[in-house]
């Protein structure tokens, strides 16, 4: 009974979003949304390692690789984006396998900073590498519709492309967090040692988790930048937009769950948009004032993040499976 | 009679303290092997060793004639070493599913884990508890997931590290029948105790450890007529030993 109620409900949200576009034709909501719908993947892919108690705040560097790889290949070399997928894909998992040395070896918040100064490292390589990336200048993707090229005239083919990557990245993220990995990961996150003494070889679950966690921040970058037509390194390795704004999403909806990333990414991304453009000309910086201040108040009071507050929701949902199984 | 686990000269060094030192002894198979040991005489920094999850300083451990010495833990565990922890520490998950994370490592399939690992439940009698949250158990009870998460891992030497302790006396008469049930299924079994009367109780064998080092072995009735144990808990120095 309640799962055809949950289908019902998954059937009406998913017509309704697919007929957003046909609705509103304002450019400002259509972009709101497929906003959102970049930030929910782009979130969702960061809590990958969080399954495991990762915490990152490099995923610039991911983001930015994937970005530059497609970027470069079509504007210097007039590769087809779609190719750029996969370039950009493959960038950003070298990406990880870099940063999984540090991942692996350094605990808590020594990772995390070892994932800021790999970004910071990226960022400093893509102002400099001229020859590859333009400098600071960046480089412009040439407006040449078609789909060939990702791009488009009108914003709805995003917005479909948006939504679709969210829906895929969701289910990857439910799909690992149910299957082994996801299980060996939410051990070693409760106690590494207690995962190791029972056969679980963490090192290679955490690097998994970041394999795909970097994969998927590249290739949705790789749409972003086709999306937004320029990429210079402050914009495609910023610290703000892709490392702190998917990890401020990860922890405010619910880190390390499947639909935290969900939550969280609906709520702070028109904020985060709002805070930056707003507050963001009365004083530069002012929005992390009110990131500081939301980011205390979650952590002492919700911990578990905006989808704790929801778990009455699944529970009751969790016992009917089990009951289902029991018959 | 047929040794599981030989342990030569083992030694961990923590700066100037020397935790183990040069502890050798071994473990048959099919038995029921105590050790005890007044606090900080190095007990659980040798079931670490064993299982790997610390690097000694020297010395050697080997299960069926295999060297476990260098092995990561989880290679150690694919090969027979299974163990509990002191303070209990279950996942935050559901009862099963902290069962179900060892057996990932054989199956595959959530199905096919989720069918062993209410299997092993139904061992330690946690069938009901099933979906509950570890936190809503008791303490007797979370101790009984640690042996329910080891056992998963097909272990054929347990090394139990306080499973008893903190419980109250009809949790003890409760949970002390498990562990000779798990040695019957053919689990060899290291355990450590401070509740005396329990590990006379079901131990063939006990060693004895004391600043470190191994300061005697027996059966239960030797052990307790040691002179040098007899002064090791009594807190003196001993005089020969
Ligand atoms: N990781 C560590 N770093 C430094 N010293 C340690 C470490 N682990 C244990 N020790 C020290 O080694 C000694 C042996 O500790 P261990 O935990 O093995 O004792 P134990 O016999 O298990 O005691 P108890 O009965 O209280 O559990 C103690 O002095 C302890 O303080
Ligand atoms: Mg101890």
């Amino acid at each position: 009974m309640r799962t055809n109620k949950i289908i019902v409900a998954a059937a009406i949200l998913a017509l309704g979003l697919l007929a957003v576009p046909l609705y509103f034709t304002s450019t400002f909501i259509l972009h709101m949304f497929t906003l959102v719908f970049f930030y929910i993947a782009l979130t969702a892919a960061w809590n990958i390692p969080a399954f495991g108690g990762k915490f990152s705040l490099g995923h610039a560097a991911f983001f930015g690789l994937g970005a530059y790889a497609a970027s470069i290949l079509y504007v210097k070399y007039g590769i087809s984006p779609l190719i750029g997928i996969f370039a950009g894909t493959v960038c950003a998992m070298l990406g990880g396998v870099i940063l999984s040395f540090p991942l692996i070896r350094l605990k808590g918040p020594f990772f995390t900073l070892a994932s800021i100064a790999f970004a910071e490292v990226l960022r400093m390589v893509a102002i400099d590498w001229r020859s590859m990336t333009n400098g600071s200048v960046g480089l412009n993707i040439p407006f040449k519709p078609g789909w060939l090229n990702l791009t488009f005239t009108s914003g709805m083919p995003f917005y479909y492309i948006a939504l679709g990557l969210a829906v895929l990245v969701i289910l990857l993220a439910w799909w690992i967090r149910s299957s082994a990995l996801g299980y060996h990961l939410r051990a070693a996150a409760a106690d590494e040692d207690a995962a190791k003494a029972l056969g679980i070889n963490t090192a290679k679950s955490h690097f998994f988790a970041l394999m795909w966690s970097s994969g998927l921040t590249g290739m949705i970058a790789v749409f972003y930048v086709f999306y937004n037509y320029v990429l210079e390194p402050g914009t495609a390795f910023s610290m703000d937009l892709f490392s702190l704004q998917p990890a401020m999403n990860g922890i405010i909806g619910g880190m390390g769950t499947v639909w935290g990333p969900v939550i969280g990414a609906i709520i702070m991304t028109p904020l985060g948009e709002f805070l930056r453009f707003y507050l963001g000309t009365i004083q530069q910086g002012l929005n992390f004032v009110v990131y500081g201040l939301m980011l205390i108040a979650v952590v002492n009071f919700v911990p578990g993040g905006i989808v704790s507050l929801m778990a009455p929701w699944f529970k009751k949902k969790k016992s009917g499976e089990s009951s289902a199984r029991d018959n | 009679m047929d040794d599981l686990l030989v342990v030569r000269n083992l030694t961990k060094n923590f700066g100037g303290l020397a935790a183990v030192s040069e502890v050798s002894f071994e473990v048959r198979r099919g038995e029921i092997l105590g050790l005890i040991g007044p606090n900080g005489a190095g007990k659980t920094t040798l079931f670490n060793l064993i299982s790997g999850l610390l690097a000694s300083n020297q010395g050697s451990i080997k299960l069926e004639g295999e060297d476990l010495t260098k092995m990561p833990p989880y290679r150690r565990s694919a090969m027979g070493v299974g163990r509990t922890f002191q303070v209990v520490r279950p996942f935050d998950m559901t009862v099963l599913e902290n069962v179900m994370v060892p057996i990932f490592a054989h199956y595959k399939s959530a199905k096919e884990a989720k069918g062993k690992a209410y299997e092993i439940l139904e061992m330690v009698r946690l069938e009901n508890m099933a979906d509950s949250m570890p936190s809503s158990l008791t303490l007797a009870q979370r101790k009984r997931i640690e042996v329910a998460r080891a056992l998963a891992t097909k272990p054929k030497l347990l090394l139990l590290d306080e499973v008893l302790a903190g419980l109250n006396p009809s949790e003890v008469a409760e949970n002390l029948p498990l562990i000779r049930q798990v040695r019957d299924s053919g689990v060899t079994i290291l355990f450590i105790e401070h509740l005396m009367d329990a590990m006379m109780a079901i131990s063939e064998r006990v060693l004895v450890m004391d600043q470190g080092a191994l300061i005697a072995c027996g059966t239960p009735d030797e052990v307790t007529s040691d002179q040098c144990v007899i002064t090791a808990y009594l807190g003196e120095e001993a005089p020969e030993c």
